[in-house]
């Protein structure tokens, strides 16, 4: 079996996020793979459908969660079409895991700033959901997430029981115009929601996950709060197909991002050309 | 390791065809006649008399004896939502090159480091095992090769496991690796200890090289490492149509695509295919978001990839001087003149400091 050949997962569960997004639950066929897999929060994997081809997803559940893992899509192209095609019972391929992944032991004992937008929401969650599971051994845990519009907002469930949650402070937010009349969280796109939340840069690491916009408005917007860059942490999400380091085309600048990423900090975006 | 022995004229053709008697697959550059062209290009031989030894370089490198334009990475066949799996072999059959150019044996080299780290990629390194590069000293070049810019030359052994020097009589061989010293036991009678010092080396071809490109690696690196954004990127992308025939016919290029392709409904294969940086194509996002969204940048990639930003990963530059991109290129993009542009740039600078 060579590096490109995929494991066999089964779909067990489809949840619909929204009306273009969703979570599917997967576990391995092969019972020996699923005892050994183990994957670390931020590595992703090669998902396909036979037939349509190989796509490029986060793993979105935690790593404290065993036996399966979840990938969160929106159908933008012929992948992920045909995978919102598949029922539950049907089988997919999955390589992975992938790349580096969120630095969990020294967020231990210290604050974590969640920031998404959209479908970037993803990652974090696997690594707010990793925190959670542990949540006695990290301190303050804050949330701030928004989408386009009330029904673009992805793993609604969980907001809510986020939000019913006292050892976790989350705040949402809509883009203008998005917002419906039951609406009770802000209005405003998520930077400005950022600033005004204002989270406490001492003992504190930030995750921000979103689109190219969030991602280029709010880092240098928690630097300017006073979060070291160093401390600040994002995802590229460059095109990938080997997701191994050898077809050329996650470059930026020297940076692989299938190897040396997809986790990057604030710091070390600086030092690359920006070709993201 | 280096043992010299000796392979004369006459006893070429019957060394191959020992070759071909043991079962492996030779290539070997063969003249072709096509539609009016004249070329030569690496093809598999069965009549020895078709090989042209120290004929111009081939039309396309080695690369696709070890890493085919398009592979099956594996097969599936389906039966409702049950998939089975039909692996792709990892052995390949015993492939001897006979005649390979230095600058194309030396790429097979340079490509190792990156199907190597870290992940192994089976494919590429069984093929490579499968094979055995006995090369040959370059004697023709043209003004598009710039190999000895890259820190090789017309006689570099590098990638070889035979190298061949061409002299009156016939060939001088040098054996180089333990690969090489398996196929000399294989055929010890037909190539016995070189008597005599070493053949001498013809320089000339060197020197016509030389005279094309000088160059100095780590000064054009630290140029590129420090301009990435510099207006002579568009001033050279102006001209680029973004086809890729560059890459494809690149030594040293390796990007590729992985793609299904279905057979009726019940199976397909998984395939990669041969890719390129120069088609906007290559990093566009489902969201359409394009990282590289012009062909400015997509041109300073293809540079910066061998000249930088492969030096940094793996110790050297991805190109081994060839000059094929040149001939190839329908808009006449030149890298000995981008290079030695690049060069004089990185002089200006050095002296200004």
């Amino acid at each position: 079996m060579n590096l490109y050949q995929p494991h066999l997962v089964c779909i067990d569960q489809i949840i619909e996020e929204t009306a273009d997004t969703r979570t599917l639950r997967l576990s391995f066929q092969n019972p020996s793979i699923a005892a050994e897999f183990d994957f670390k929060a931020g590595q992703f994997g090669e998902y396909s459908v036979f037939g349509a081809g190989e796509c490029t997803f986060c793993i979105a559940s935690p790593p404290t969660r065993k036996g399966y893992l979840e990938a969160s899509f929106k159908v933008v192209g012929k992948v992920t079409r045909a995978m919102r095609r598949l029922n539950v019972g049907d089988t997919m391929g999955f390589r992975g895991p992938y790349g580096n992944c969120f630095p969990v032991e020294e967020m231990k004992g210290k604050n974590v700033v969640f920031i998404a937008g959209g479908i970037g929401l993803a990652p974090v969650r696997c690594l707010i959901w990793n925190a959670l599971d542990l949540r006695d051994q990290f301190n303050d845990v804050t949330i701030i997430y928004g989408a386009r519009s009330v029904a673009d907002l992805v793993y609604k469930r969980e907001l809510d029981d986020w939000g019913r949650r006292s050892d976790v402070r989350l705040h949402q937010c809509v883009d203008p115009g998005g917002e419906t009349p039951d609406w009770k969280g802000d209005v405003c796109f998520v930077p400005t929601l950022v600033e005004k939340v204002a989270p406490s840069p001492k003992d504190s690491f930030a995750v921000v996950c979103g689109p190219p916009i969030v991602i280029t408005l709010t880092l240098p917007l928690l630097e300017r709060i006073g979060f070291a860059p160093e401390r600040i942490y994002t995802t590229l999400e460059n095109r990938m197909k080997c997701g191994i380091g050898k077809c050329g085309r996650c470059n930026v600048g020297p940076v692989y991002v299938c190897k040396d990423g997809p986790v990057f900090t604030s710091a070390q975006l600086k030092s690359l050309p920006p070709e993201y | 390791m280096s043992k010299r022995r000796f392979l004369s004229k006459p006893d070429l053709g019957p060394f191959v065809l020992d070759l071909i008697g043991s079962g492996a697959r030779v290539i070997a550059p063969v003249r072709r006649l096509e539609r009016g062209r004249d070329f030569i290009e690496y093809r598999q031989v069965r009549d020895p008399n078709d090989i042209v030894l120290g004929g111009p370089l081939p039309v396309r490198p080695l690369k696709e004896i070890v890493f085919p334009p398009t592979e099956t990475l594996f097969r599936w066949r389906q039966a409702k939502s049950l998939i089975e799996i039909e692996e792709s072999p990892t052995s390949f059959e015993e492939t001897v090159i006979v005649g390979a150019t230095p600058c194309d044996a030396a790429a097979l080299e340079i490509v190792d480091h990156v199907m190597g780290w870290d992940y192994k990629d089976e494919l590429w390194f069984g093929r490579r095992q499968a094979t055995a590069v006995l090369a040959v000293a370059c004697t023709q070049c043209d003004e598009s090769c710039f190999c000895t810019a890259v820190g090789l030359s017309p006689q570099s052994t590098r990638g070889a496991d035979w190298f061949l020097t061409p002299s009156k009589e016939g060939f001088e061989i040098e054996v180089l690796t333990p690969k090489g010293e398996l196929l000399l036991e294989r055929h010890d009678t037909r190539c016995p200890e070189a008597s005599g010092s070493p053949a001498a080396r013809a320089s000339q071809v060197a020197d016509k090289v030389q005279a094309n490109l000088k160059m100095q690696p780590g000064k054009i690196r630290s140029w590129l490492e420090r301009h990435f954004e510099d207006p002579l990127w568009k001033d050279i992308a102006l001209r680029c149509h973004g086809c890729g025939a560059c890459a494809f016919s690149c030594p040293a290029c390796h990007c590729f695509d992985i793609m299904d392709e279905p057979e009726g409904m019940e199976g397909g294969s998984r395939r990669r295919n041969w890719d390129a940086c120069q088609p906007a194509l290559f990093t566009l996002h489902g969201s359409g978001h394009n990282p590289r969204k012009d062909q400015t940048a997509r041109f300073r990639q293809r540079i910066m990839h061998k000249f930088n930003i492969y030096p940094a990963r793996f110790g050297e530059v991805l190109c081994s001087g060839c000059g094929r991109c040149i001939r190839v290129c329908a808009a006449g993009m030149d890298l000995i003149g981008i290079l030695s542009e690049i060069g004089h740039r990185a002089e200006e600078a050095e002296s200004a400091l």
